[in-house]
């Protein structure tokens, strides 16, 4: 049996934030031979053969179905997708860097604040012009799909290789699509993101490839791998809410599903419990405030490490492609 | 000259034979021996002879060298009769062979077909850093042809063959690259004549080449930016409606929104609306923070203003009557037999402004014309819907489909593309008439018409 090829980012920022991921899951990654080299193995685990390539080429690697798994960014995956590409199946989120791909303008264009905007200047602009408007970006790929579902067809693309902000302030294009964490860098540069100009919401995630290069795989070692890849990434985005369940409110469990999108641990509490309740991070205010406005209290807020579902998504996600082949 | 002609038929069989050969009357061979060959001949008694093994001298085709540059890149005994015969009747009388370029400029290419394409094209650098493509059709390079002559609006007839290179996805099974013949008419007026000469070339083409079964499709699509020219709404819809023409869904919900009462409460509109011109243009100057010689980045003031006008207006506007709305649906959906489709299309049309039935009676002289030469349009439609899901034509247009139940490929498809010079060079528009028939198609049809 031959063993599963994992990707993994071999350099920046990326590498770092991964690492640390890792780390954090008690994942420990061995290179085989010297630091410099770019394969490696994952202590304790066996048949997962690790191999370190840039972000793109992990990409590139995956949607041609060479590589079983891989670590790189939702924004490359679907920028890398062509008619000829294999599936791509995102098993888990990892929690880092996010980041969107978004539709800029000039500040200067008073009259444009959304897409619809965008599209009603693209055409005016030709018979201004007697050009297409140029869209600077390294997203040639989710631009066009983007543009063509939003009936933008008036444009050109220009390729940019890297300060994409500063291309409509230098003259090579009047506006530009580009990621962006915070949008500072965007906004220095006098340019405005459209109110729906936020073309994909991206994170750095890991992916299997859907192929035939699953047969003959043994599977257990990709089990335990995505349990605890899976436990780790779903508790780094969910923070564990503790009180004492001292009323009795019907329809409490329910609420805090539908409002919250939060469940307890241990299931329908009982009078006089002391409960557990997994909370998604942004939803710990609101939902802190509701819980203590129904009477209970003190609430306690909880960081844990890992969330160990019976059930692992991401391994079931990948059971079922394999499966479905 | 005559005497060499003479000994080309007698080399070929005599008389007999080569009537025979090029399937003609024995009184047309005899003609060949008065006249020489005729220019539409060349080619096959080319063939002939070289198949026969028989030395011919160059000169005796007289124009051979001159129309058929082709000859020398592409030997002949490679090309199918099929698409030699195709080739013969798009280049028959006055239509010169050329032989345009392989390699074309990819932002030429992008330009005029939008980057939607661009996951079709071949494009990479050359050492020289100029970006280029393997060319996706022969239109263009045969424009470039054009261009490249130092021709500037005067009227040229253009014919082609050659292979074009558009990547599939590969599980479709369509080849990468594939033949084309076709024909220009580049210059001149952009009259009906030119249309017809295009599409009669094209249709006896394809109707002599064997085929059985294939339909027709007409479609005009000034008909449509003719309509809402002359309906009376504001521009700024006229030019969503036009925009938002080539992709049907966007087209519907925009007109769905045109017949809401909007409520913008924006507070540019509202000020921009009781300022002129001038004023209006200082006091977005003064809005974006503008220093007296100081342009906005990527567009004008000008451009701002007007649109900022526009917009304005449009808010005062009362939303799209729900008449004129249906109205719009009704002239779309129109789809039948041509001379039918006119008389909807006349139907629809009666009380609107003049400008409109004079492009309807264009369509009714091009089907006119059609039936004097005698075209087959027992299997054809006119539908309005044509030519919207690809913005490529300006006007009159046709697709030839092969007509069978399992599977209708396009095997042709031509029109009219007045802006197609505008869109490659920094001239103006220039009439322009072409169309281009898949050979490998063609040939692939024919013979699974023999099959079944």
């Amino acid at each position: 049996m031959s063993s599963i090829l994992l990707a993994l980012p071999s350099k920046g920022r990326l590498y770092e934030q991964m690492n640390k991921f890792f780390e954090s899951s008690g994942i420990i990654l061995k290179r085989s031979g010297g630091q410099r080299t770019y394969s490696g193995f994952i202590k304790g685990i066996e048949k997962i053969e690790i191999i370190y390539l840039s972000a793109s080429e992990i990409s590139s690697e995956l949607l041609k179905g060479n590589i079983h798994m891989g670590i790189t960014g939702i924004d490359l995956i679907e920028e890398g997708k062509t008619t000829a590409s294999k599936e791509v199946i995102l098993l888990s989120r990892l929690g880092f860097g996010k980041a969107n791909v978004v539709i800029a303008v000039p500040d200067h264009w008073i009259d444009v604040e959304n897409i619809k905007d965008l599209s009603e200047v693209s055409s005016e602009f030709r018979s201004y012009n007697n050009r297409r408007m140029r869209v600077a970006t390294k997203f040639s790929n989710i631009t066009r799909n983007f543009f063509q579902r939003n009936g933008i067809n008036n444009y050109r693309l220009v390729d940019s290789a890297g300060a994409t902000e500063g291309a409509p302030a230098a003259g090579s294009s009047e506006i530009i699509v580009d990621i962006t964490e915070t949008g500072q860098t965007i906004e220095a540069n006098n340019l405005k993101v459209l109110e729906d100009g936020v073309m994909l919401k991206s994170e750095v995630c890991i992916f299997s490839s859907a192929n035939d290069i699953w047969r003959d795989i043994d599977l257990k070692p990709v089990e335990k791998f995505l349990r605890i890849i899976s436990a780790r990434s779903e508790a780094l985005g969910n923070a564990e809410l503790l009180f004492d369940y001292m009323k009795e409110d019907r329809d409490l469990e329910i609420n805090l599903f539908r409002e919250f999108n939060s469940s307890f641990v241990n299931g329908s509490p009982n009078i006089g419990e002391s409960v557990s309740l997994i909370t998604p991070i942004s939803m710990v205010p609101s939902c802190t405030y509701y819980l203590t406005r129904r009477g209970y209290g003190p609430v306690r807020t909880n960081r844990p490490e890992f969330i160990y579902n019976q059930e692992s998504n991401s391994w079931n996600l990948l059971k079922n492609s394999i499966n479905c082949m | 000259m005559i005497e060499e002609t003479n000994k080309i038929i007698d080399s070929l069989g005599g008389t007999t034979a080569l009537a025979k050969l090029l399937n003609v009357n024995l009184s047309a061979v005899s003609n060949y021996r008065k006249k020489g060959f005729p220019d539409r001949l060349h080619y096959k008694i080319a063939t002939l002879c070289n198949e026969k093994g028989i030395n011919i001298d160059g000169k005796i085709f007289g124009g051979l060298s001159k129309n058929l540059p082709a000859i020398d890149t592409r030997p002949l005994e490679i090309l199918s009769d099929i698409s030699i015969k195709v080739i013969e009747n798009l280049t028959e009388d006055d239509f010169e062979l050329i032989d345009p370029p392989v390699l074309v400029s990819a932002d030429n290419v992008l330009d005029r077909l939008g980057e939607n394409i661009a996951d079709k094209l071949y494009i990479f650098s050359d050492p020289a850093g100029s970006r280029l493509c393997l060319r996706p059709d022969l239109t263009i390079p045969t424009c470039i042809h054009y261009l490249s002559n130092g021709f500037d609006g005067v009227k040229k007839n253009y014919a082609y063959y050659g292979k074009v290179f558009q990547f599939q996805n590969p599980s479709s099974n369509e080849p990468n690259e594939f033949s084309q013949a076709g024909l220009e008419i580049i210059g001149g007026e952009s009259c009906v004549e030119n249309e017809i000469e295009v599409f009669y070339r094209t249709y006896k083409s394809i109707k002599q080449s064997g085929i059985k079964n294939f339909k027709i499709i007409f479609g005009d699509v000034s008909l449509f930016s003719i309509l809402i020219d002359v309906l009376d709404i504001p521009i700024i819809w006229k030019d969503q409606l036009k925009t938002k023409f080539w992709n049907d869904k966007n087209f519907k919900i925009l007109l769905e929104e045109l017949t809401i009462k909007k409520r913008i409460n924006n507070q540019l509109f509202k000020k921009i609306s009781s300022l002129d011109n001038d004023t209006a243009e200082i006091f977005v100057r003064d809005t974006i923070g503008l220093l007296e010689n100081q342009s906005p980045i990527g567009r004008s003031i000008r451009e701002i203003t007007q649109r900022l006008i526009k917009k304005s207006q449009e808010i005062k506007t009362d939303p799209l009557p729900k008449i004129t709305a249906n109205l719009i649906k009704e002239f779309l959906s129109i789809s039948d037999k041509p001379l039918q489709a006119i008389k909807k299309l006349k139907a629809v049309s009666k009380n609107i402004d003049s400008r409109l039935n004079l492009q309807i009676d264009s369509m009714s002289a091009r089907i006119e014309m059609m039936i004097d030469l005698k075209v087959d349009l027992e299997n054809s439609i006119l539908s309005l819907e044509k030519g919207r899901m690809v913005e490529y034509y300006t006007g009159f247009l046709f697709d030839f489909n092969s007509n069978n139940l399992k599977n209708s490929q396009n095997i042709a498809g031509g029109g009219r593309y007045d802006d197609l010079i505008n869109s490659v060079s920094d001239k103006n528009d220039i009439p322009a008439v072409g169309a281009a028939i898949n050979l490998d198609r063609l040939e692939k049809i024919i013979s699974l018409e023999k099959l079944a």
